[in-house]
């Protein structure tokens, strides 16, 4: 019984590594994920060049001191703006020699000032890229505290007093954790959602993989000839433990190449670069969070691929039941929000849910010990509920050809098998 | 030592609806090549599922090799579903072994047995080609390698000569008979009687879940006389029909079999025919399983399919 099963999980966990994809997304995944965790922190916090900028005046009085704000502001340290002196006039104006020089590539952009820029406190910038958010912000800043200087001193008051009473709060955020802290500048949330992408992807690939073969035997027949050798029960714990195998393993290279970057990085980048955390914990529930989440869906994706006979059939019924996971993905922003709210903890015990959202409490904070431990082991008895109730559709199913169960005729198996 | 094979002890299966199988009784002796006929849809396979353990019956019990079943004693049996399957990217010879795995016998001892099958069969060369790049004709044998690989005792093969080319037809009897002479007893389902009639010593033929009747095929047909006559002729022959003694007139084109009725001599046909027709052939034969079926069915009133 034991040598059978194991020749069965032999069977199933060569034929998913050997493929080309496996490989292939074993090694390319952690670079793919390297790249999305380091290049929105690279794009946010870039060195990128100054914004060479003009100021088109139209006040005829704020011009030098817009200028000199855009030459002064200032983002994590470094100036912002290369202000450029507005060229000699074109044919049709100033603001078409101007465009024609952003059209040009010789400016980036510029400020246009119209006359009533203090009363109105409006202003408009052209440019070829305008959805550099940051820089625009600051950009806002600067001539908003100019236009706001010119209205103190128009009430009487003193711009320089006015802008140190009214001093902005400088947050800055720190993870405190048992390993110390670390300032934290948004990118933990990030680095959240990412990991959350990868277990929900993962667990739906991996889980559908399941589906597929169990599809796949029954179309080439080969499943009758497995049956006489094997119950099927072995036959498809051997196919949970095998296909689930083969998850694990690209998994744990993902996941061990991920924790040893953030190790070596860590170093070298402390400081300049926000390397976010990875903790044993996070990194253990990372890999555990996966392997429960994969067997809940695969126990579930097998029983539909066995009472149907192609994966178009299977579309229809595999919906419903990914619901949980739907839900947990749609409530992630939620949790991250109020990670200990009662919304988030309720949903870190729903197995199905679970696996994403307590996942996703142990990144962001560290929930209580026993919460874990239930989460673990509601999800654990979950499973052996899909299970037995997999295991009788798939008793059933697997010999099925022809018309598509409808789901009461599914209870009906599980009842009688 | 028990001397059979496998004992069906008035098993039943019945679907949502349908009964598969009814109260069906079996012996099949070791050593012997056992057929199970009948139209489609009598039956068969859902009894060699029961067999195999693949379906539980709703009734009765099953003994394989003198026990009541159970996995270990299903390991001694080597079943090729009338659906033949192979998993499709598998290389030939991984697949063998782990088909043999799933039967209970170590890869070292599998491997060491391939060599000779694949030989024999002509399979040698692909040996470490996937399955789905084999021809229909090589997966054929290959599934007959997959059924035999771990020496069974009992031999199942539902519906042996379904997409197999006369000369693949030929390698697996070939194979077939060997086994049987080393001792294996063989079960063959078929709905094809005259097919496997000649391979098989005993049938049973079911029909509708229920047995027909069974027995060695020289009892069947000792039971039913001699009294087919096979007739070949150039001429008009509708006439035969109407004469005096005869039941039934089956047209195989080469020839008519002249089936006459109970103690009717057959030598008035012969005069008449010599009479009318440029006569061939006349030969007093036995009847075909296929006739014996009809006709057994048709006595009881039913409607064979």
């Amino acid at each position: 019984m034991t040598a059978k099963l194991w020749a069965v999980v032999r069977r199933e966990y060569l034929e998913r590594v050997r493929t080309k994809g496996f490989v292939i997304g074993t090694i390319l995944g952690p670079l793919i994920l390297g790249a999305m965790m380091i290049i929105p922190i690279f794009a946010m916090r870039s060195g990128s060049k100054p914004l060479k900028v003009a100021v088109l005046d139209g006040t005829g009085t704020l011009g030098p001191a817009v200028e000199a704000a855009l030459r002064d502001a200032r983002f994590d340290d470094k100036p912002r703006f290369d202000v450029q002196p507005v060229g000699p006039d074109a044919p049709g104006g100033r603001e078409a020699g101007l465009k024609k020089a952003v059209l040009e590539g010789k400016l980036d952009g510029y400020l246009a000032l119209p006359a009533d820029a203090v009363a109105k406190g409006a202003a408009s910038y052209f440019g070829r890229n305008v959805s550099n958010r940051l820089d625009l912000r600051t950009m806002q800043r600067a001539v908003s505290d100019v236009l706001a200087g010119v209205r103190l001193a128009g009430a009487g008051l003193d711009p320089a007093k006015v802008k140190d009473l009214t001093r902005e709060l400088d947050l800055k955020t720190i993870r405190l954790s048992e390993s110390g802290e670390r300032e934290d500048q948004g990118a933990a949330f990030i680095f959240a959602v990412i990991l959350l992408m990868i277990l929900y992807t993962s667990i739906l690939m991996w889980g559908n993989m399941v589906m597929t073969s169990v599809i796949e035997e029954k179309t080439s027949r080969v499943v009758e000839v497995m049956a006489s050798g094997v119950s099927s029960t072995t036959l498809l714990t051997g196919k949970l433990l095998g296909v689930g195998g083969a998850g694990l393993t690209q998994f744990l290279v993902w996941s061990l190449s991920l924790f040893g970057a953030s190790l070596v990085m860590a170093g070298p980048l402390a400081g300049t670069f926000p390397m976010p955390e990875i903790t044993p914990l996070m990194l253990v529930s990372f890999v555990l969070f996966f392997l429960l989440g994969f067997y809940f869906y695969a126990a579930l994706y097998a029983a539909i691929g066995s009472a149907v006979n192609t994966v178009q059939e299977a579309q229809n019924l595999a919906f419903p039941v990914m619901t949980p996971i739907f839900i947990g993905m749609v409530s992630f922003p939620a949790a991250i929000e109020a990670p200990d709210g009662p919304l988030s903890v309720t949903l870190s015990m729903i197995p199905g849910i679970s696996p994403l959202i307590m996942f996703l409490r142990i990144v962001v904070l560290t929930p209580p010990t026993w919460q874990i431990a239930l989460s673990i082991a509601l999800l654990a008895l979950g499973i052996l509920g899909v299970l037995w109730v997999s295991a009788r559709i798939y008793r059933v199913g697997i010999l099925m050809y022809g018309k598509k169960p409808t789901f009461p005729e599914l209870m009906k198996w599980v009842r009688h098998a | 030592m028990n001397d059979k094979a496998i004992v069906l002890k008035g098993i039943g299966k019945a679907f949502a609806g349908h009964v598969a199988v009814k109260d069906l009784s079996l012996e099949v002796p070791r050593g012997s090549v056992f057929g199970l006929l009948g139209p489609n849809g009598a039956g068969k396979t859902t009894t060699l599922r029961m067999v195999m353990d693949i379906l539980g019956p709703d009734t009765g019990t099953i003994e394989i090799l003198g026990r009541p079943a159970d996995h270990a004693s299903r390991d001694r049996i080597g079943y090729m579903p009338e659906e033949r399957g192979l998993y499709p990217r598998m290389a030939l010879e991984e697949q063998l072994v782990f088909m043999a795995a799933i039967k209970g016998m170590g890869r070292k001892e599998a491997e060491m047995r391939l060599g000779p099958w694949l030989e024999r069969l002509g399979l040698a060369d692909w040996r470490k080609k996937k399955v789905n790049e084999l021809s229909k004709g090589m997966q054929q044998k290959a599934q007959f390698v997959a059924t035999v690989l771990h020496e069974p005792e009992v031999l199942i093969m539902d519906e042996p000569t379904t997409g197999l080319d006369p000369v693949g037809m030929d390698v697996m009897r070939e194979a077939m008979l060997d086994l049987r002479r080393k001792g294996a007893t063989i079960v063959l389902s078929s709905h094809q009687m005259e097919a496997v009639e000649r391979l098989c010593d005993r049938v049973a033929l079911i029909n509708r879940g229920e047995k027909v009747l069974d027995g060695s095929v020289a009892e069947v047909k000792a039971r039913h006389g001699k009294n087919t006559v096979a007739l070949a002729f150039e001429g008009d022959g509708s006439f035969i029909e109407s004469l005096p003694g005869v039941a039934k007139v089956s047209d195989h084109g080469q020839y008519v079999e002249v089936r006459l009725e109970k103690e009717a001599d057959p030598q008035p046909l012969l005069r008449e025919a010599a009479a009318r027709l440029r006569v061939r052939r006349f030969e007093i034969v036995e009847p075909s399983l296929h006739d014996i079926f009809v006709e057994t069915v048709t006595a009881r009133g039913e409607e064979a399919a």
